[in-house]
Parts: C-alpha cells; sequence; structure tokens
C-alpha cells in the first residue's frame, strides 16, 4: 500500500515537472506597438530587442562570405572561408545591406554560427533568420518560412585535372563518374535526379570533406551551387546543370514557422532588388562567367 | 487495495520460498514488473498507464507539439523514408558483420598477449596494454576520420581506397580494443589453480591456455561480448562521415532534403528492431548461466 502510495506520488511529481518545463516554452508573442511603421526597427518581433540576430554556418565558405576575421569572432577566416562580421562575400555584404534597408546599423547586426540542421529544426530559435544559401522548396516550405528568393542559383560541376568527367558535355556522360556533394545541397538531388547515376553519389558533412575526397582521388567531380564553382576550390568548371524540373531554384531566407518578420524582410529584399543593388552585390562578389555550357 | 495488511511487501512472502523470483525453478514470472501475485501485477500495470498517460498527455498538450509531430512524426515522411533507409542499412549490417568477425579474432590475440606469463613477453604485453590503451581512448569517430580521409590521401599503389574498407579497419581497431579487456577480464577469472592442476596434468603452458583457461574464459564472456558488439552495430553509423550513404547518411539526406526529421524516428526504429532481440537474447543468456550455475552449487 505504501509503496503504491510512492509510485502515485512520483509519477504526479514527474507529471508537475513537465507540465512546469512546458509551460515555460510559450512562444514568444510579443505586441508590437500599434502606431507607426509597423517595420520599423523598435516594432520588430526580434529575438533580442533593437539587434538582428542572423545564423549562418561556421566555416562560411567564399564567396558567399569572405574578408578576415574581426577580433573575438568565433569565425577564423582561411584560405577559402571568411568572417560574416566583415561583411565581405555576396551574403555577407547582402546581410549588412538588407540590415541597413530595413534601418539597422551595423553594430545591431548579431551573427551566430549553426549546424544546417539548426536553421530547420522545430522549436524555438536562436537567431531571426538564417542565411546559408538555402535553396526553396515546397516541402521545405513546410518546416521554416522563408523570405521571397535574394539570387538565383544553378549547379554545377567540378573536377581536377585527370578526372574522367573532364569534356564529359551531357548528362548521360556523367552515369559513370562517381560524383559528390555535400548534404543537404540541391546539388545532391542534381544528380540523383538529373544525372540518375550508375555509381552511388558520395555524399559529405560539408563542402570541405567533399573537397578532400576530390583532392584525394576517391571521387571524380563535386557538384556544387554555380558561384563556388568558379572560386578556385577545383581546377575546372566541368559544366552546369538545367534547372531541376524546370524551375528556377533561388536561395532564401528561412525564418521560424509562423515568423512576422518575413513580410518586412521581404519589403527590404524588393527594395533591394528594385534598386539595383542585388545585381551590383552579385556583380561585385559572384563570378557571373556564363560560358560555362550546360549539360544536355 | 484493503485488506493489505500486515503483508505490504507483495513480491516476497516470507516462508514461501518457491514465490522467491531469485531462485531457480520459482514460479516463472515477468522480471520487468517485478511481479508475482494478481494484486501486484494490477498495480503494475496501472502505474504504468497512468505514467504514459500523463507522458503522453502533457507531450501532446505541449505547445510546441504541432511543430514536433510535423517534423519528427511525420506519416507520409515516415512511409517514403523507411523503405529507403531499410535498403540502405544493409550496408551497416556488412560493415558491422565484418568487424564483429575480425574484432573476434584479433581481441583474443591481443587479450592472450597481455595476459602472457614470463619477463620474456614483457614487449608484447606492453605492446598490447598500448593498443588498448590507444585506441579505447581515441573516439571512435576520429579514428574513422583520421583513417577514411587521411589512408586514401597517401595514394599508395595495392592499399584499397574504398571508404568502407577503411570504415571495417577503424571499427576493428577500436572494438578490438573493447572486446580484448573483456576477454582479458575473462582469462583473468579462471583460478590460477586450474591452469597449475592442467601443467600437473602434463599439458604445457600454451596447451592449458588453449585447452582449460580459454573454452571457460569465453564462455564466461559471451554476454558483454554481444553488449560490446551491439555498440559496435550502433556505431557503423559513424562510417556516414566517410561520405558512403548508409542508413543514417540516407536519413540525413532525406531530412535535408525535405527539412524534417521523421526519417531520424525511422531509422531508430531500424536500430530497435535488429538490437532488442539481440538484447534478449544476452538476457536469456546471462539467465541461463545463473541456472546453470546455482544448479551445480545445491
Amino acid at each position: 500500500m505504501r509503496k503504491l502510495v510512492l509510485g502515485l506520488a512520483t509519477i504526479l511529481l514527474v507529471a508537475a515537472a513537465c507540465a512546469q518545463e512546458s509551460s515555460t516554452v510559450a512562444g514568444p508573442s510579443g505586441t508590437g506597438s500599434p502606431t507607426g511603421d509597423p517595420c520599423a526597427v523598435e516594432n520588430l518581433n526580434l529575438l533580442s530587442a533593437g539587434q538582428l540576430t542572423i545564423a549562418t554556418g561556421n566555416p562560411a565558405y567564399k564567396p558567399w562570405y569572405g574578408g578576415d576575421s574581426v577580433p573575438g569572432s568565433e569565425w577564423k577566416a582561411k584560405s577559402f572561408s571568411g568572417d560574416p562580421h566583415s561583411g565581405q562575400g555576396y551574403e555577407g555584404a547582402f546581410a549588412y545591406a538588407l540590415a541597413q534597408e530595413m534601418g539597422f546599423t551595423d553594430d545591431q547586426v548579431q551573427w551566430i554560427g549553426i549546424p544546417f540542421v539548426k536553421s530547420f529544426a522545430p522549436g524555438p530559435k536562436d537567431f531571426d533568420f538564417a542565411m546559408q544559401q538555402i535553396s526553396i522548396t515546397a516541402k521545405r516550405s513546410q518546416a521554416v518560412d522563408f523570405s521571397e528568393g535574394y539570387f538565383d542559383v544553378n549547379q554545377a560541376l567540378i573536377a581536377n585535372e585527370g578526372s574522367p568527367a573532364i569534356g564529359v558535355t551531357t548528362l548521360a556522360g556523367l552515369k559513370d563518374i562517381k560524383l559528390g556533394a555535400p548534404i543537404g545541397t540541391t546539388s545532391l538531388q542534381v544528380i540523383q535526379d538529373e544525372v540518375q547515376p550508375n555509381v552511388e553519389p558520395q555524399v559529405y558533412d560539408d563542402l570541405d570533406l567533399a573537397l578532400k575526397d576530390l583532392t584525394s582521388g576517391q571521387i571524380d567531380g563535386v557538384v556544387v551551387d554555380f558561384p563556388t564553382a568558379f572560386y578556385g576550390y577545383a581546377d575546372v568548371v566541368v559544366g552546369q546543370f538545367p534547372n531541376l524540373g524546370g524551375e528556377q531554384e533561388q536561395f532564401g531566407l528561412a525564418f521560424e514557422k509562423g515568423s512576422p518578420l518575413v513580410t518586412c524582410v521581404n519589403q527590404a529584399i524588393d527594395a533591394l532588388r528594385s534598386n539595383g543593388t542585388l545585381d551590383q552585390l552579385k556583380s561585385q562578389w559572384l563570378e557571373t562567367d556564363a560560358s560555362v555550357p550546360v549539360f544536355s | 487495495m484493503s485488506g493489505g495488511g500486515g503483508s505490504g511487501n507483495a513480491s516476497f512472502p516470507a516462508g514461501q520460498p518457491g514465490l522467491d523470483p531469485r531462485v531457480p525453478g520459482g514460479r516463472r514470472n515477468s522480471r520487468i514488473l517485478g511481479a508475482t501475485q494478481g494484486r501486484s501485477v494490477w498495480v503494475a500495470v496501472a502505474s504504468t498507464v497512468i505514467f504514459f498517460s500523463v507522458a503522453a498527455i502533457l507531450t501532446v498538450n505541449s505547445p510546441g507539439w504541432p511543430a514536433v509531430r510535423q517534423s519528427f512524426f511525420d506519416g507520409t515522411e515516415f512511409r517514403e523514408s523507411l523503405p529507403q533507409i531499410v535498403s540502405k542499412f544493409g550496408r551497416n549490417v556488412f560493415i558491422f558483420c565484418v568487424a564483429e568477425a575480425l574484432v573476434l579474432v584479433f581481441a583474443l590475440l591481443i587479450a592472450v598477449m597481455r595476459s602472457l606469463p614470463g619477463s620474456v613477453f614483457a614487449p608484447l604485453r606492453l605492446l598490447a596494454a598500448a593498443y588498448t590503451d590507444f585506441f579505447r581512448g581515441v573516439p571512435t569517430i576520429l579514428v574513422i576520420a583520421l583513417l577514411g580521409f587521411g589512408m586514401p590521401a597517401l595514394r599508395l599503389q595495392n592499399l584499397p581506397d574504398s571508404d568502407m574498407f577503411w570504415a571495417i579497419v577503424a571499427l576493428t581497431l577500436v572494438y578490438t580494443a573493447y572486446v580484448a579487456e573483456v576477454y582479458r577480464a575473462g582469462i583473468d577469472s579462471i583460478h590460477p589453480s586450474q591452469v597449475a592442476a592442467a601443467r600437473s596434468l602434463g599439458l604445457g603452458p600454451g596447451q592449458a591456455l588453449r585447452y582449460v583457461v580459454l573454452p571457460q574464459a569465453v564462455r564466461r564472456v559471451i554476454p558483454p561480448l554481444l553488449n560490446d558488439f551491439i555498440g559496435l552495430q550502433k556505431d557503423s553509423a559513424l562510417v556516414a562521415f566517410l561520405g558512403v550513404t548508409e542508413g543514417l547518411r540516407q536519413a540525413q539526406i532525406i531530412q535535408a532534403n525535405d527539412f524534417n526529421f521523421t526519417p531520424y524516428v525511422s531509422l531508430a526504429l531500424v536500430y530497435v528492431v535488429i538490437t532488442i532481440p539481440q538484447a534478449r537474447f544476452v538476457d536469456w543468456l546471462i539467465a541461463r548461466d545463473r541456472r546453470k550455475r546455482l544448479a551445480v552449487g545445491s
């Protein structure tokens, strides 16, 4: 009898503990001031008031990020990676242009390094949005809210001298070539859906590891996004891939589902597009050489 | 519940040794529920049901549940991911089967090396100790990464550069260290008088080891051996790091494409399905062993 009472008491205690925990996880549903511009910095529903917290990967690869490490930053710039705080590279510069357009000063932009999964894991986010070359897809939109696209992207194949991939011009010609791609990228989908290879592609945690195996000859080519292909990660840009399913692939910013920030960020992206900033950033930071043949 | 009275401890009523679950031949009972009598079974069932109902209700009513359900328990995602993951899981099975076979042999060698008597064998003992110290100390994923990315980069002729090959080598190296210690514990548990007896019968030191010590030692360590093998099976997922599309990597691919974690749940299910029968098998072995020893003792 005593045992029974003790047991029930334990269960209730555990239950109470759980209930307490879940009640503290109420969503951040602050109400912005009803007066004035809803997109003014003071009216935005931000992670920390007056600061725009942006998440991206660490390392932050060129040409999307660049520049030298800012003292105290957790990003260590190397030959192929930069520091988002420097405001260099396409996304680095875009982040500060976007923040400025929304009314933030450069000091109000905070960066946080996350693994890719954290950009879409459910639950409270420790950032306002993720800017990490994330391709917008319908399926992904079930888990996060995307901003509108800020960059149109294609996929390309890079290889080193001596690779059997060099000289190939058709998708069919790639079928028997051992390709690799970083995980979570459209690059892998391109290999699977467009090439439909006979040799199983290798899938890596990040670009770095894929390039390691490319250098050691374990794979014959790596599929990356077009601007990355030109960044000297390998000897040759073999060719670019047609759009998956005929739809232009775009990078978007990823927000927590239902984030009220999306509209205001979209406004700012629109403004940057119409005043030519996006084009200017593109020509400043990315190789736009379109003479690379498209695989047929 | 009334009339429970003085016999508060329902499980082991005094004076009825036949009902003690610790005694072999006692009434067959469920060890998980820990109950032998009708009332205790009901209490066990009721508290289990209450506990899990409360836990389930709290989970389902938590503010983040809709998002969690969408991300982790999506039916369509589950149905689509499971067959893909299962088909790639064949690679894990291949990896751990080959590694387990190799580990069984090499670990025994290391253990015997470490148990060799006599000062002549000091270097061998030292080598074996250094080996186990090193490979038990380095995280498995590092061994896999160092061998998997490092060895092919040497571009040596005749050296295989397959990721699967190096993954198997790495897992074998690490688990040989663990299992060697298990074997050694088994060898040490055989009383020295047995060796003395064997020697007095005219067996050489090698023969005493081969025919007297090892057969008993190995039988004794089978349960902990299987335990390590379950660990090895789970660690076969670390091979994903090298770019091999095995179960985990396939789950990650779907997860990253769809921004959905359900494939992880599918994979967890696959692991549970293969490891639970083994765990039960170990339980059964331990129980059988205990029965045997107790039977001899009585």
